[in-house]
């Protein structure tokens, strides 16, 4: 006998609306339905009255935990159709940045996972250390969220040598407090009895589901946009792209720990070896006709902005495909099979970030209700209309 | 865990008791901005440039005076940048409260120059 | 004769009466915010009264203030008795534990037996409040209370038959004496004590055993349609199980009070307050666990451990 749960839009373990409607018999989920759609702002609309310089700012406010992602993927398409080369300091400027948001979004994560499992201290103690890195992150840009310092062309700030000295003393510490968590979460009791074995995605299932980002890593998939495609200054930066082989939420964890240390390497490595010169270069207003794709690694997994332009200062079509968007088919399949109370980790395992994902959302104005398009009422509606425009 | 938990209890808590407690913002902090409005010529390049349509320019020339709407604005500090007589400053303040919509707009007016016959 | 009548009334409302044991649940609902905000490295409640001694009856007063809604799908009789009969339930038994010297204001021959029985009484009114609220989250919630009890019911009820099988008598009071005449059953039961401590927080519905009432997966659990005085009278009750957990250790393991009778209470409050920080620092030590995982453990572990201190018992002959 099947029970139906509603979770969410509201409710205690989502920062953002989501709903999924879940089929429970016992303690078993045996089928899940997710509705997306609540955080539907408009952006790609409001795009297409703005121009190219505005917009930055515009695709930093898509989500606010990797906003510097979103900007950099940006930018980089615009300077694609430019045909513009961006100075060197400024792509190292770049990539310690990039790579310090991502140490911020994996401490945020790991303290929401484990208020999922009911691990108030752990959920304090790294939400206390991840205040280290976002001072870091103030003293640079002046902000502590939507840094706005990518700009088409480069970076509007720079980074100076008293900076440079207070930045290795805070990685210092960062990397200590990473060492002592990766002894809890790999010694606790309680947190191993939840999350070791739960919501399982075999590597043939990621690979057929196209998952992205840490999710596909902990299942043995190496796939990293930037080893697989470098872009900024990581082509000339060693690094590891770490992989674990569990396929369950202990590995997701242990992934995105490893890759806190990783990224102090990176920073590490550009600070000491960052080249001299301009950190921007003028770019002109108008883009030349084109289209262009960019795809950078966001702290979530693969980001990718499609740009179209025309020739004018404002853009034509401007297409985002966040991360969570790409997991979301694979979380439907992680759980499945799942027991009532591993559901908040195992969403929380993915790290959701429902403001990057969006769907259209039909009104009907005249009767004021308000219908979500599936595939099939889309590949219908394509049908029906093409049929009577061809007359068939 | 448990080492942690009992040095934890030795330590001084983390938590700035706001308002009593403050911390101080630091060197480029991204906050309201302000016009040093005799030196302004009227380009309408800060009106051009601002992604959320913040400043309004009343008048032409020499004798422009700007309406800002601090609720627009993201601070994002681009008219500062793009300011070709360094009009605009950044101030350092960023608790900003209001009690009304109309507040929100600042109005930087020029000393009106009394004729002289 | 008239003065024998005002004794007992002051000694029944007063000290260790009704005014006390209010003024301990609040204070120990303080302590343990307080224990639990410093492990965290912060505060915990600051502002209200000095240092925020007055903060959980603020919250108290607070609530009392709230609107009281009713679901329209619930039982109305078990639903608005509910939040009475289980403050009525969890003060009823502190009067059979000793404060001043070792005889309690209550006690007969037999009342830990009723103090166990009131205790599944509490346990089972979770399950009739969580069924009675008829909302989907509730019903879950009370299921797993009525589940846990299966957990720790069994290994909790010997872990207190152990003291009173040593001590030869089924009265809080005599147990009490009898420690005082040797040494206490912390050193000769020691099993016995862990156990009582680990069912005691599977009881009082505290990480990591607070599955009934888990926050982020079920909102709450079996008290999520409770509102307004309802919920004032139920954290209230909470409350009060927390001090008769602790009250019991104290009496059961801890030897209980000590002395002549204007020492007694202090040392009486010094030993409950170490069981509140031993309560608390657990539960700030541990991940939620689920409730397979604390049925099978339970049944493997707690139980043979409990019958083991049992047979020790037995054997050694104290």
């Amino acid at each position: 006998m099947t029970f139906e749960i509603p979770f969410g839009p509201q409710h205690p373990a989502l920062e953002e609306p989501i709903n999924f409607m879940f089929e429970i018999e016992g303690e078993r989920v045996v089928n899940v339905k997710p509705r997306l759609g609540y955080v539907h702002r408009g952006i790609e609309k409001i795009a297409e009255s703005r121009n190219y310089q505005q917009l930055v700012y515009l695709s930093e406010r898509i989500c606010g935990i990797c906003s510097f992602a979103h900007t950099l993927c940006y930018s980089q398409a615009v300077e694609e159709l430019l045909g513009l080369e961006v100075p060197e300091r400024a792509k190292f400027i770049r990539t310690i940045l990039a790579e310090m948001e991502r140490i911020q979004n994996h401490y945020l994560w790991l303290g929401l996972t484990a208020k999922e499992m009911g691990f108030e201290t752990l959920f304090m103690y790294a939400w206390r250390d991840r205040e280290t890195i976002i001072e870091m992150l103030d003293m640079i840009s002046g902000k502590r969220v939507n840094y706005g310092v990518n700009t088409i062309g480069g970076v509007r700030r720079d980074i100076t040598e008293s900076m440079t000295e207070r930045i290795e003393k805070s990685l210092d510490h960062l990397e200590a407090r990473a060492e002592y968590y990766t002894k809890v979460c790999t010694k606790d009791p309680s947190i191993l009895k939840r999350t070791v074995g739960v919501g399982i995605l075999r590597p043939r299932e990621a690979r057929a589901l196209c998952a992205v980002g840490p999710t596909a890593r902990a299942s043995g998939i190496a796939r990293d946009v930037r080893a697989d495609e470098p872009y900024a200054a990581y082509g000339e930066i060693p690094f590891k792209v770490v992989t674990y082989r569990g396929c369950d939420v202990a590995s997701r964890m242990y992934v995105r720990i490893d890759e806190i240390k990783e990224s102090i390497k990176i920073i590490r490595y550009a600070l000491k070896n960052m080249p001299e010169g301009p950190v921007r270069v003028k770019a002109s207003l108008k883009v030349p006709e084109g289209e262009a794709i960019s795809r950078v690694e966001a702290p979530r997994g693969e980001n990718l902005h499609f740009l179209k332009s025309n020739g004018s200062v404002k853009p034509e079509r401007w297409k985002i495909r966040a991360p969570t968007l790409a997991n979301l088919l694979s979380l439907c399949r992680m759980l499945i099979g799942v027991n009532l109370a591993d559901i908040p980790v195992v969403i929380a395992g993915i790290d959701p970030c429902i403001a990057c994902a969006e769907r259209i959302a039909l009104i009907d104005v005249k009767t004021r209700k308000r219908e979500v398009w599936s595939g099939k009422d889309l590949w219908r509606y394509a049908n029906e209309w093409y049929r009577k425009k061809y007359g068939l | 865990m448990e080492d942690d938990l009992f040095r934890n209890l030795k330590e001084k808590p983390v938590t700035l008791q706001f308002p009593y407690e403050r911390v101080e913002p630091v060197e480029g902090v991204r906050a309201k901005v302000a016009w040093d409005i005799e030196k302004c010529i009227g380009c309408r390049l800060c009106v051009m440039i601002c992604p959320g349509d913040a400043i309004q320019l009343i008048g032409r020339g020499r004798e422009a005076e700007i309406k800002y709407h601090v609720g627009r604005c993201l601070f994002c500090g681009e008219c500062v940048d793009v300011c070709p007589t360094k009009t605009i400053y950044v101030t350092k303040e960023f608790e900003l409260v209001f009690t009304n919509r109309r507040g929100m707009i600042i109005h930087f007016r020029r000393k009106k120059r009394k004729k002289t016959s | 004769m008239v003065s024998e009548e005002i004794w007992a009334l002051i000694q029944i409302f007063l000290f260790p009466g009704f005014l006390f044991l209010f003024s301990l649940a609040f204070f120990t609902e303080w302590l343990d915010r307080k224990i639990v905000a410093k492990f965290q490295n912060r505060y915990g409640p600051l502002y209200v009264g000095p240092k925020g001694v007055l903060q959980p009856i603020a919250d108290f007063i607070k609530l009392l203030s709230k609107e009281d809604i009713t679901p329209s799908m619930a039982d109305k009789v078990p639903f608005n008795l509910m939040p009475v009969l289980l403050l009525a339930l969890a003060i009823t038994p502190l009067f059979c534990i000793p404060v001043i010297g070792s005889e309690a204001l209550i006690s007969f021959e037999g009342d830990l037996i009723v103090i166990m029985f009131i205790m599944s009484l509490i346990a089972l009114l979770a399950f009739v409040g969580g069924w009675a609220s008829t909302s989907r989250f509730s019903s879950i919630g009370g299921i797993r209370a009525g589940l846990q009890m299966f957990a720790y019911e069994i290994p909790m009820n010997l872990a207190m038959i152990g003291p009173a099988i040593s001590a030869g008598s089924l009265s809080i009071s005599k147990i009490v004496d009898w420690q005082l005449q040797g040494f206490w059953n912390l050193f000769l039961q020691p099993i016995g004590f862990v156990v009582l401590i680990i069912c005691l927080m599977a009881h009082l519905q505290k990480v990591p055993f607070d599955i009934p009432e888990a926050e982020s997966e079920i909102v709450s659990g079996w008290i999520v349609e409770f509102s307004g005085k309802k919920l004032a009278f139920i954290r209230l009750a909470k409350d009060f199980e927390f001090v008769l957990a602790s009250a019991l250790i104290v009496s059961l393991f801890l030897g209980g009070p000590y002395g002549p009778w204007y020492i007694s209470p202090i040392i009486y409050l010094v030993k409950f307050f170490l069981c509140v920080f031993i309560l608390s620092n657990l539960r700030a030590a541990f991940a939620r666990y689920r409730i397979d995982h604390l049925l099978t453990g339970a049944w493997k572990y707690l139980t043979p451990l409990a019958l083991l201190q049992i047979f020790l018992i037995k054997i050694w002959g104290f």
